[in-house]
């Protein structure tokens, strides 16, 4: 691994979780809406 | 810290059940998002240690993780939610700034006080638990869920599907433990 590669994992690993949890968090109500 | 931080959002998310949980989560997470873009922009350095705990030395992150830049940050972060209401605007602001928090206990001294300051801040519990430090996320991550699931008992507009997340959560910790990292 280079510094560049760990920028970039660490980038995506800051952003790719965020939909997931966002989408998991929401009430049925919510996605009812 | 890694999976910690997105656990903080979820008690962010529970104290502010109105603050969208995306604001939230990208809040925990928006240092190390900046973090990515500066290093390879040459603004910050990090070299690798395969073999010396945590795997990598954070040379000069001062832009991202300083003290000060922290709570700037934080404010300019806020302060893009302003027109969904005050409350929501804080909450996103702390989530940014509990970054910083969380970091201070995990990194050794490399978080600056302000860019280029001479003195840096960090317990370094990666270093002195080179394993630990692993179980001790664990059990911050552990207590912010239970927090988290017992508010969302009663407020029902968030967290009902809390067992996934947290096992989104726990598998992002497993991913990053010090067992998985490059040798």
């Amino acid at each position: 691994m280079t510094p560049t590669t760990m920028a970039i994992l660490t980038f995506l690993s800051f952003v790719l979780p965020v939909p997931i949890l966002a989408w998991l968090d929401r009430s049925p109500k919510d996605r009812a809406d | 810290m890694y999976a910690g931080h997105f656990a903080a959002g979820l008690v962010i998310k529970s104290k502010v059940p109105r603050a969208p949980t995306w604001v939230l989560m990208t809040g925990v997470g928006l240092l190390d998002i900046l973090f990515g873009p500066f290093v390879l922009l040459g603004l910050e350095r990090v070299t690798l240690t395969p073999g010396v705990p945590p795997g990598f030395s954070l040379d000069y992150i001062d832009w991202s993780h300083s003290l000060l830049m922290s709570l700037v940050w934080a404010v300019l972060f806020g302060a893009l939610f302003l027109r969904r209401g005050r409350t929501v605007a804080v909450a996103a602001a702390i989530a940014v700034f509990s970054h910083f928090l969380l970091d201070v206990f995990m990194h050794p001294a490399d978080l600056a006080l302000w860019p280029n300051a001479s003195v840096h801040v960090g317990f370094g519990l990666w270093k002195i638990l080179p394993v630990g430090w692993w179980f001790v996320e664990l059990g911050f991550i552990g207590v912010c869920f239970v927090y988290y699931y017992q508010r969302s008992r009663v407020v029902s507009t968030f967290g009902q599907r809390a067992w996934a997340v947290l096992a989104v959560i726990v598998f992002l910790h497993v991913v990053n433990s010090p067992w998985l990292m490059p040798k």
